[in-house]
């Protein structure tokens, strides 16, 4: 299997003029892009400090430049750890802190940090395998050639958003750097001057596009190719109104995450009868429930999170198939079916939440005792952080608010604060949180 | 406390920012808090403040704090 990098060295010796890379007002030909990579690399090879196996803090702007860095890096032999630009300096600090020691192990591309249920985030460790093989399944299941024009309005610093930016330059695509969906009248804008066939997006980032501009988007149903929706839950209801809104259009759902991206699929026109299930697994993956659990085989699966033991790593795979931590159920066709999460994350519009994370910082506020975060419905995020304290002394949300904004990142912040005069946890200590969610 | 002067401390409030550095240009995604979650708590807010509310339409042309204070000056 190729690598990204040679699918990407491909692309430039086949086409070198087209289009691979547009970003505001420059276009970026395969041939430049080619070049530019290959430049970073050398930059970074000629690099005193630089080695092989060497890992390389990225601000993951969705950028062209952040784009030649990030291939420049694999080209070189480091291996890239992308992070949000916005990442708050404790957590930035850990995670330099934590790549800086360790050993890497040959085919290693990438260390992405993720949400740990302990609050730390785990650096997930993915080979050059990993994202040529996710890229493969992915292209694979959505049908992406050369002739897309695709917006990337995802963070690059995320498992998601990274992965179109290689499914779409292993194929040849044309991808539009727009970065956010913040700007919805840009969003449009682009769609528009660029003929845009395609984009990601999470369900949170359909809701907001559909509070902004109600039913635009079918403006748009004959030249929209495909979609990815992924990284939460997205109702059925909504389901159905793309499926009215687009009718031409493939609109795929992935199931996945950061250890094993999109292992499931399921394209909502196709799955008309079943759009509660997360579909079935994706081209090249196999999927099995194991004690409830939905656990994950291929080529595209981590096999090690940064620092972490052999003996320690075996514990979330069973028989060589990973453990998502999500409890689910088969059919007999093969449909998936989630029941619920067995790790206790939030999931804030696809952004992952520990509660302990939050939890910690509240703690640590000189007013409050205690704290107990957990998942709040939300109708636009899915999710949003709800948290629950006892007061030592009266504290104002607003006084809260001001304390953890520095601390946390936006999505982090608790939509709501509830006071209560004791937290409700089991004879060890930990908290109960379902109970929480019944106060 | 005029439209103008009430936006910027709300964008400010939200943005995680002092009000000083809120001009009338400053856009969506000029500071990192002010993206679509940024975005949709602005708006929330500014239409509480002044007891109105925006259709979807309005809510697309809001690109900078100067469209926010014409849009809201205009249901007032």
């Amino acid at each position: 299997m190729l690598t990204i990098e040679q699918q990407i060295e491909r692309n430039a010796q086949r086409m070198p003029e087209k289009v691979a890379l547009i970003c505001k007002d420059t276009r970026v030909s395969y041939g430049e892009l080619w070049e530019r990579c290959c430049e970073a690399a050398k930059t970074l090879q000629n690099d005193a400090g630089f080695y092989k196996g060497k890992r390389v803090v990225l601000a993951a702007a969705g950028n062209a430049e952040f784009v030649y860095q990030y291939f420049g890096t694999h080209l070189a032999g480091g291996i890239c750890v992308p992070i949000d630009p916005d990442t708050k300096p404790a957590r930035r600090e850990y995670i330099e802190r934590i790549v800086a020691t360790g050993a890497p192990s040959d085919g290693m591309a990438d260390i992405m940090f993720t949400t740990g249920t302990t609050g730390a985030p785990k650096g997930v460790v993915l080979t050059h395998e990993n994202i040529a093989a996710s890229a493969r399944n992915i292209n694979a299941y959505i049908g992406n050639d050369a002739d897309d024009v695709e917006l990337l309005a995802l963070p690059v610093s995320h498992s998601f958003g990274l992965g179109r930016l290689r499914c779409v330059l292993s194929k040849g695509g044309t991808m539009v750097l727009l970065g956010t969906f913040a700007n919805v009248k840009r969003f449009f804008a682009a769609m528009e001057e660029h003929h845009v066939t395609g984009f990601g997006m999470v369900p949170a980032g359909w809701a907001y596009l559909k509070m902004m501009s109600r039913d635009k988007i079918r403006n748009y149903a004959g030249q929209l190719k495909y979609i990815e929706i992924g990284s939460s839950f997205m109702s059925v209801e909504d389901k159905k109104m793309l499926m009215e809104w687009l009718p031409n259009t493939r609109i795929c759902m992935h199931y996945g995450l950061t250890e094993a991206s999109r292992s499931a699929f399921m394209e909502f026109h196709e799955y008309a009868e079943n759009l509660s299930s997360i579909g079935k697994a994706a081209p090249n993956v196999d999927i099995r429930i194991i004690d409830g659990e939905i656990c994950v085989k291929g080529e595209h699966v981590t096999q090690r999170y940064w620092n972490e033991s052999p003996k320690r790593i075996a514990q979330d795979f069973h028989d060589g198939y990973f453990r998502t931590g999500d409890s689910g159920w088969m059919d007999e066709d093969g449909h998936i079916y989630i029941k619920g999460r067995i790790k206790e994350i939030i999931n804030v519009g696809g952004e992952k939440v520990s509660p302990m994370e939050v939890e910690d910082v509240l703690n640590a506020i000189p007013q409050i005792k205690e704290s107990a975060c957990c998942a709040m419905p939300d109708m636009v995020m899915g999710e949003v952080v709800e948290a629950f304290i006892v007061e030592k002394e009266p504290v104002t949300d607003a006084e809260i608010k001001e304390i953890i904004k520095p601390q946390l990142e936006n999505y982090k912040w608790p939509k709501r604060i509830v006071r209560v005069d004791a937290i409700p946890k089991t004879s060890s200590g930990k908290i109960q949180r379902l109970q929480l969610k019944e106060v | 406390m005029n439209v103008e002067e009430k936006v910027k401390e709300i964008v400010a409030g939200v943005s995680g920012v002092d009000v000083n550095e809120v001009t009338l240009q400053s856009a969506v995604g000029d500071f990192p808090q002010w993206d679509s979650m940024g975005q949709m708590a602005i708006i929330q807010q500014v239409e509480e403040a002044f007891d109105i509310s925006f259709e979807p339409e309005e809510m697309m042309e809001m690109e900078d704090v100067n469209d926010i204070v014409k849009a809201a000056e205009a249901k007032l």
